[in-house]
């Protein structure tokens, strides 16, 4: 199989467990990218937020002004219930797909 | 304190969006970078430093700009993960590729599949390329849609023989024939360098060759002034003749040539393209033509000698309905005029094509029907291995699925390698019947230069890759189709060895039934064409063929000018082959049953009313001992003997049917008869004798008499002798001595009767032994399909076995489980076969001799034979799983 764009699947698949967890803003999100993959992926502005955009564009993610006091505004997004069976379908998918290279090239996943 | 929207609004620069929605972008990206900044500088960074670090990804081309601007588009499908291809041709062959290097990882199915689909592919290839050699070619003629042939219709519906006179009317009075040409049988022996050599040749009219449209290459063509008796001995020969016994020779033209004593000076050389098709198929292959060269005064002129054919050309735009309707009319004047001389039976014409194909036609048809068949069994067994190969790579698809292959997609995969696999067989194929056709065309018993020209040409090319790709179809969609469904979770969660995927299973099932119907079409068809020529052979020829050698002579020349001296010489011949140690009796006749021969003369009772419509009875001139040599019975009075010389009460000898018919109430014997029209003397039947198969054993016996060699004596004759050895040993000894009593005699056409009836059945055995071929190839492949399927289940089910057996199930009922799982779709299978080839092989009929195309045995037999093989071709599949182990199956994965 050839898979020359595998990066932008693996955003969505990162944003989407990330927001799994509870509702963020984008700059929480790659903050958080960075910090758990020890700096092997991060996610600059240019990057992240059109592809939040995209998410939200297509019902995946929901985004909101959330004002607090004592802070700024921030756009919090939150996962929905697209998003959740994406995510999960996605979560299969790269399971299948490590189950597979392993067979083939040994290449086991943590 | 930086004014973050301002900052990033400038370096974003403009991007089409609605401005509200803009700003909210452009706020949320300010409060990114300014978060950014903070955490710089918390950390220590300089304020200039972190500000620069903080807006780095804002900086360069406007391609943030276009991003953002693409996310703001709706799009409701969601990027896959593997590229979506825009680039479609380049697809398609990384596609090709891709399926090539698959089947390259398995070697095994790809081999068996490519050599399943050249067999299919390259047995219609070979018989196509006759086929298309045969009947698609066009006739080698100008023009060749108007040439008909015309004459009297015969029994049969076709056109027979014309008399001259008749011709030439038709020719003066008939508006519908741009020319009307005549042909007649002519065989003269060449004297040529002490050879004599009796040669195939045939009588033209001056302008048989124009009808045609084609020209000697040498020389000229006949004119009118050769057609007439005083001019008459001109020649057109054959390429084939001028190299073979002229070397060649470049000044051929005007050279005085031998022919049956006779100077004759050669005219003209046709060119070797020329195929004397016509020829070959009323007589022999012609080697020389020569003008007929009649007029109206001499007696072979006479309206009702009817040895002449008419080859003839419709006029422009006339359509063969007018033409017969205007020779009809013509006819009905002459009918009038010469009330005695023609029949009621009116005219006939033929389509040329139609009367030197139309035999080989059905024969043809036939066979490409069951090399189809043949094609259709391999792509079942194809399909069937693409099935199970298919099953087992269920993850592969999910996966693809999975991420993003579309089912269209997976389908075109699938159907990719099925194209790659029909094309690599068909290229096979195409070299096994460019190799095979040369053999088959070698074999056939029907001689035809037609069939010399069977080639790998153009069209047989593109045959060849049209059935390719319909053969992929075939076998391709059924399997692409199933392969592409993909049970996304189920294929997921599944482990390697999943039990029976039900619709798989039954797929599978149905492509054996298919299989095995299939079959049973190419089985019948070949069983009952077994039966046939084997019911052939054993019709009683009316003679005896073992231990009779025949050969033909001919005298012809100044030294038989007069009919004593052929009956001297032929005597002479008699004694001495008589003389012969190993020869039991000798014998001539001017033509012998099965021989090929045809000479039919009217025959007149005496008393009774003077008609048109007198029967046309075999005639056989013979020496005395004809019938012992043939071994033909004396049914009642008694048979030609040497006491009916010239000069002595002429006599003659009936065939039984002939008796019957002619005199159905009385006694034959004592009666007198006059055969060929009324000039010649009463003859008295003195006895009756065993009818024969003169033109094949298929057809009953017609009208025969038989007259001595001495009362009417024929130029050509042919020799039989029944000998006490092998006929074949004593052949050289008989051509010497008959070199020796007379070396101006040309000798030809040496066969032992044997060998004369079985050639009068070789077209029809031909066709058996083809089809033959063709059912064990259909049988072999079915056996494969059968046996590769069943082992699969086995495989397959090896855990459900293991289970049963472990609970407790006997070896009893996992044979019955095996072998009905298996055996239930042969038996659909044979079902549907037997009804489908009681549809088909009615289209047989013209081939099968005393055997019913619904022939009960037959079928049986048949029906048989599939079950025995299906069952033993389950054999070894059933026995493994028997064997399995319980505890090994349910241990492994």
């Amino acid at each position: 199989m050839s898979m020359p764009d595998l990066p932008k699947g693996s955003a969505e698949l990162l944003i989407l467990a990330l927001l799994e967890e509870r509702e963020r803003h984008g700059y929480e999100i790659a903050k958080l990218i960075d910090a758990r993959s020890d700096g092997a992926i991060s996610f600059h502005v240019a990057s992240l937020y059109p592809m939040l955009y995209r998410l939200e564009r297509r019902g995946l993610i929901q985004g909101k002004w959330v004002e607090r006091a004592s802070e700024r505004r921030r756009r919090f997004y939150r996962l929905t219930a697209g998003g959740r069976a994406r995510l999960e379908s996605q979560r299969q998918s790269w399971r299948t797909f490590f189950q597979a290279l392993n067979r083939v090239a040994g290449i086991r996943h943590a | 304190m930086h004014d973050w929207r301002s900052i990033v609004r400038a370096h974003l620069g403009h991007f089409p969006t609605d401005a509200g929605r803009a700003d909210d972008i452009v706020e949320e990206l300010a409060l990114h970078v300014a978060e950014h900044h903070a955490e710089l500088v918390a950390a220590g960074v300089s304020d200039d430093e972190a500000l620069a670090r903080a807006l780095e990804p804002l900086q360069g081309d406007a391609r943030i700009a276009r991003e953002l601007a693409k996310a703001q588009v709706a799009s409701d499908v969601p990027p896959p993960l593997v590229e979506p291809s825009g680039r479609r041709t380049l697809d398609f062959w990384r596609d090709v590729r891709q399926a090539c290097r698959l089947l390259r990882r398995e070697p095994s199915f790809s081999a068996v599949a490519i050599l399943t689909l050249a067999l299919g592919i390259g047995a219609n290839t070979a018989i196509f390329s006759v086929v298309n050699a045969v009947l698609l070619r066009p006739l080698p003629f100008v023009e060749s849609d108007r040439l008909v042939m015309v004459g009297e219709r015969a029994d049969d519906g076709t056109p027979g023989n014309v008399g001259f006179a008749t011709l030439v009317d038709w020719r003066d009075q008939s508006r519908a024939f741009e020319s009307i040409a005549a042909i007649r049988l002519w065989q003269p022996t060449l004297s040529l360098a002490g050879q004599p050599e009796r040669l195939p040749a045939m009588r033209v009219s001056a302008n048989f060759f124009r009808t045609l449209g084609v020209a000697p290459v040498l020389g000229r063509d006949f004119t009118a002034d050769d057609d007439v008796p005083a001019h008459r001995r001109v020649l057109v020969l054959s390429d084939g003749l001028w190299r073979r016994r002229f070397g060649a020779d470049a000044a051929i033209v005007g050279r005085s040539v031998s022919l049956d004593g006779n100077d004759y000076t050669v005219i003209g050389v046709m060119p070797s393209t020329y195929e004397a098709l016509i020829s070959e198929h009323f007589y022999r292959r012609a080697e020389l033509w020569a003008p007929i060269g009649y007029d109206q005064t001499l007696p072979e002129a006479c309206r009702s000698c009817q040895h002449l054919k008419a080859v003839a050309r419709l006029a422009p735009g006339v359509t063969r309905a007018k033409a017969l309707a205007d020779i009809d009319g013509v006819h009905a004047g002459l009918r009038t005029r010469y009330p005695a001389d023609y029949s009621t039976a009116g005219l006939a014409i033929r389509p040329l094509a139609d009367e030197l194909l139309g035999e080989t036609r059905p024969a043809l048809a036939v066979l490409m029907g069951a090399v189809l068949f043949v094609l259709l069994i391999a792509c079942a067994n194809v399909a069937n291995l693409q099935l199970a190969r298919l099953a087992r790579r269920q993850h592969d698809f999910a996966l693809r699925s999975a991420l993003g292959a579309s089912r269209a997609r997976l389908v075109r995969h699938v159907m990719l390698e099925g194209l790659v696999l029909a094309f690599a067989g068909g290229a096979l194929g195409v070299a096994a019947s460019a190799w095979l056709t040369p053999v088959l065309t070698h074999l056939t018993p029907v001689t035809s230069m037609r069939m010399a020209g069977a080639a790998t040409d153009g069209r047989v090319l593109a045959f060849t890759v049209v059935l390719s790709a319909a053969a992929a179809l075939v076998f391709g969609l059924v399997p692409a189709l199933r392969g592409a469904r993909v049970d996304l979770a189920a294929s997921l969660q599944s482990d390697r060895r999943r039990s029976l995927d039900g619709a798989s299973s039954r797929g599978r099932r149905a492509l054996i039934a298919a299989d095995v119907a299939l079959a049973v079409v190419l089985l019948s068809g070949a069983g009952l064409m077994i039966k046939s020529v084997g019911r052939l052979l054993g019709v009683d020829p009316g003679f005896e063929p073992d231990r009779v050698l025949t050969l033909a002579i001919s005298m012809k020349g100044p030294a038989y000018a007069r009919d004593e001296q052929v009956v001297q010489a032929q005597q002479r011949i008699v004694d001495g082959i008589a003389a012969l140690p190993g020869v039991d009796a000798v014998a001539l006749a001017g033509q012998i049953p099965l021989g090929g021969n045809g000479d039919r003369w009217s025959v007149h009772v005496e008393g009774r009313p003077v008609t048109a419509d007198d029967p046309y009875l075999e005639r056989y001139s013979v020496t005395p001992r004809y019938f012992e040599v043939m071994g033909i019975p004396l049914v009642r009075g008694r048979l030609i003997t040497d006491a009916d010389r010239a000069g002595a009460p002429e006599v003659v000898v009936i065939g039984d049917t002939s008796a019957r018919r002619l005199f159905p109430e009385s006694d034959p014997i004592g009666e007198r008869v006059r055969i060929g029209g009324d000039n010649g003397p009463w003859r008295t039947i003195v006895g009756i004798a065993g009818d024969v198969r003169h033109r094949e054993l298929a057809q009953e016996p017609t009208m025969q008499m038989y007259l001595p060699q001495a009362q009417l004596t024929d130029d050509f004759v042919t020799v039989v002798v029944r000998t006490a050895v092998p006929p074949a040993s004593v052949a050289p000894e008989v051509r010497r001595t008959i070199a020796a009593i007379a070396n101006d005699v040309p000798i030809d056409e040496v066969a032992t009767l044997s060998e004369l009836v079985a050639r009068s059945v070789g077209p029809r055995r031909f066709v058996m032994l083809l089809l033959q071929l063709f059912a064990a190839l259909a049988l072999v492949m079915t056996a494969v399909g059968i046996y590769a399927v069943i082992s699969y289940t086995v495989a397959e089910r090896t855990r459900e076995i293991a289970i049963r057996t472990a609970l407790g199930a006997s070896r009893t009922s996992t044979i019955q489980l095996v072998l009905v799982h298996g055996l239930a779709p042969v038996g659909v299978g044979l079902v549907v076969g037997v009804a489908l080839a009681l549809a088909t092989t009615r289209l047989l009929t013209a081939s099968l001799f005393q055997v019913s195309p619904t022939d009960p045995t037959t079928f049986a037999a048949v029906v048989g034979v599939l079950t025995v093989v299906a069952t033993t071709a389950q054999l070894a599949p059933t026995w493994r799983a028997m064997r399995i182990d319980p505890a090994e199956a349910l241990r492994q994965p």
